[in-house]
């Protein structure tokens, strides 16, 4: 019964609180609004998600960034329910998981929801073969049918030459890739990564954040990606999530929350990352009116969804020193030297209603 | 409450329960005692139907497979030896009755060390009787063993069993709770089975310390089997026994060295299949 806009995962208002007086250390940070620090102070409790609400919809990459502490890692347990939320609700493709049976909650995990974890976790005595097949196997799949969808599997990853190697013969990138075939193995439309890439080095980390995406993108899976990197986030989430202390204190694209950082932790967060790929036309342009020095219907035209970096190569270019962008033959704003100065610097207000 | 009249009053509760049982139980002790033997028994005459120098040959061919060619030869040679010495039939009863009692130790062991280390809680009832086990000395079960069970090679297994049994619970508990977390969620995201999860998962990670359990309870059933000797167990321990009583230092030294060599032996084997089963 999902028909395309039911979200895949829908997570409402979703607690976990740890300890044995939960449910009276939610009902006081409602009414008293307590931090983190008095909660356990004064219940012994720890906080792990806050009240957290969000929903992937098909075909998206979500990251969630957080520092360690912050509750990814808790708030992506719950979402195939290896951790029972303290309160709250989260629906797959619109069914309610906390009602789920034991053997309807395993057919879930075995077909709809995979999982990639941090340290991988290969069965060292398997081969990456019987590795990647795992899933498939416990499923009850027949041997030569598991053997053909497993290989074909790593080798989507690139591995199809290491099939009967040992897990310790691999480099940490290529047991990760192999983590990430066993996930696709058995197909599922929701793939879990937590903080799969983070013990990488920076090249290898780099590479396989653009293999992702461009598999997870091609086979039409969603996933929810976990990671304490904003750069890996921005690399591969369509839409990031900020989350501190448990709760989400920011949702949207990288480039909303690069140039619309929520509040001062967000802001602090976002002050190294570059700009210039990231914020668009839209995000750096003045008002058309704003602009005289030369009629507008002179300038050279470009998109919404320009970069920076394409803006400066247009703006160097135009004997006005300035660029229109126009959506739809109509025009929305202009870019100038200044404009695109003060968006790269950050406190640029974008124009009402820019994208 | 005058303390030592409580205590004699506790004493003569354990002396009397005691004689109750013996009374009662009688029928169930005699089966106890007649199954032990008989398995003993049909193991040991199994064992003594090979030559000395066949059985020298196979367990040099297994210590030459899991410890190369020279740990072979040592040991056929050592059992060779122990047939020089005049005491084969007593070193195959010796190693047969650590073998029965090893077995029956693991048969009541494992399950229980299974069950200790999915549940923490029970870890922590069964720890302390373990402990008193452990640390009592150990000819105290053969007070028990005998007035149940009667002189014989029974009681020498009884009382093995129990001294052998503690560390097959805690080292095959140990390998069950120290599965790595990951390993634990990645049975659970991927809608494993718990019959799979315990085959597939559980029980590679655990296997080495199974082995190491193995390793223990066997060498501890040895150092009880030679006490044993004092119950009438027959084997080595045994002779040592007689041997001292009669002053015969020249056997009890040969006992003594066919025991030794036996228990290298075992101890190199058992531990061997341990090392073997690590995963890397």
């Amino acid at each position: 019964m999902t028909d395309a806009d039911t979200p895949l995962i829908e997570c409402r208002n979703v607690w976990k609180v740890f300890g044995e007086r939960a449910r009276e250390a939610i009902a006081s940070i409602r009414e008293r609004h307590l931090g983190k620090r008095e909660v356990l102070t004064e219940f012994g409790c720890v906080v792990g998600v806050h009240d957290a609400s969000f929903a992937l919809k098909k075909g998206e990459i979500f990251c969630i960034m957080g520092l360690s502490g912050s509750g990814k890692s808790t708030l992506l347990r719950l979402l195939n329910r290896l951790i029972e939320p303290s309160l709250g609700e989260v629906l797959v493709k619109g069914r309610a998981i906390n009602g789920l049976s034991k053997t309807e909650l395993r057919d879930l995990r075995a077909r709809t929801i995979g999982m990639v974890f941090q340290n991988v976790a290969l069965i060292p005595t398997r081969t990456v073969l019987e590795n990647a097949a795992f899933g498939l196997e416990v499923q009850g799949i027949p041997a030569a049918e598991r053997r053909r969808i497993a290989t074909d599997a790593l080798s989507r990853v690139g591995l199809g030459d290491w099939l009967d190697r040992y897990p310790r013969e691999l480099s940490g990138g290529m047991q990760q890739r192999v983590g990430l075939a066993r996930a696709i193995a058995a197909d599922p439309e929701i793939i879990l990564m937590d903080e799969p890439f983070s013990a990488l080095d920076p090249l290898i980390r780099r590479q396989l954040q653009d293999e992702f995406r461009a598999l997870t993108k091609s086979l039409g899976k969603s996933a929810v990606f976990i990671t304490h990197d904003l750069d890996e986030a921005i690399r591969i989430g369509d839409r990031i999530a900020i989350m501190k202390d448990g709760a989400m204190i920011q949702v949207g694209t990288a480039e909303e929350i690069v140039m619309n950082p929520a509040d001062q932790y967000v802001a602090d967060f976002v002050a190294g990352i570059s700009r210039i790929h990231l914020v668009k036309a839209g995000s750096v342009m003045m008002p058309p009116a704003d602009f005289t020095d030369a009629p507008t219907a002179a300038l050279e035209q470009t998109g919404l969804d320009a970069d920076i970096d394409a803006l400066i190569h247009l703006v160097l270019a135009s004997p006005h020193g300035a660029v229109a962008v126009s959506e739809d033959g109509d025009l929305r704003g202009v870019v100038t030297a200044r404009t695109l100065l003060e968006g790269l610097k950050g406190d640029h207000a974008p124009v009402a209603g820019a994208a | 409450m005058d303390l030592t009249a409580f205590i004699k009053d506790f004493d003569k509760a354990i002396d009397s329960a005691m004689s109750w049982a013996t009374d009662h139980g009688g029928l169930l002790f005699d089966l106890v005692r007649a199954a032990l033997e008989r398995f003993f028994d049909l193991v040991t005459s199994g064992l003594l139907l090979l030559p000395y120098w066949a059985a020298a040959l196979v367990a040099g061919a297994i210590a030459a497979r899991s410890l190369g060619w020279k740990a072979g030869i040592a040991t056929a040679a050592g059992l060779a030896f122990c047939q020089m010495m005049d005491l084969w039939s007593e070193t195959v009863e010796t190693m047969c009755l650590v073998l029965v009692s090893v077995l029956l130790a693991i048969l009541i062991g494992a399950p229980l060390g299974i069950l200790a280390g999915y549940r923490p809680r029970l870890s922590q009832t069964i720890d302390p009787v373990l402990d008193l086990i452990q640390t009592l000395p150990p000819y105290i079960y053969l007070l028990p063993s005998i007035a149940f069970l009667g002189y014989g090679p029974a009681t020498a297994i009884a009382a093995t069993v129990i001294v052998s049994v503690p560390p097959v619970i805690r080292l095959v508990a140990h390998g069950f709770r120290s599965t790595p977390v990951e390993f634990v969620e990645l049975g659970e995201a991927t809608g494993t089975a718990p019959r799979d999860a315990f085959l597939k998962i559980r029980l590679p990670f655990a296997l080495p310390s199974i082995m190491a359990g193995v390793n223990q309870s066997l060498m501890m059933a040895f150092g009880m089997v030679v006490i044993a000797g004092i119950v009438g167990s027959g084997g080595l321990g045994e002779t040592i026994y007689g041997a001292v009583r009669k002053l015969d230092i020249a056997l009890s030294v040969n006992a003594a060295i066919a025991i030794v060599i036996l228990t290298i032996i075992i101890d190199r084997i058992s531990q061997s299949a341990a090392a073997h089963r690590r995963p890397a």
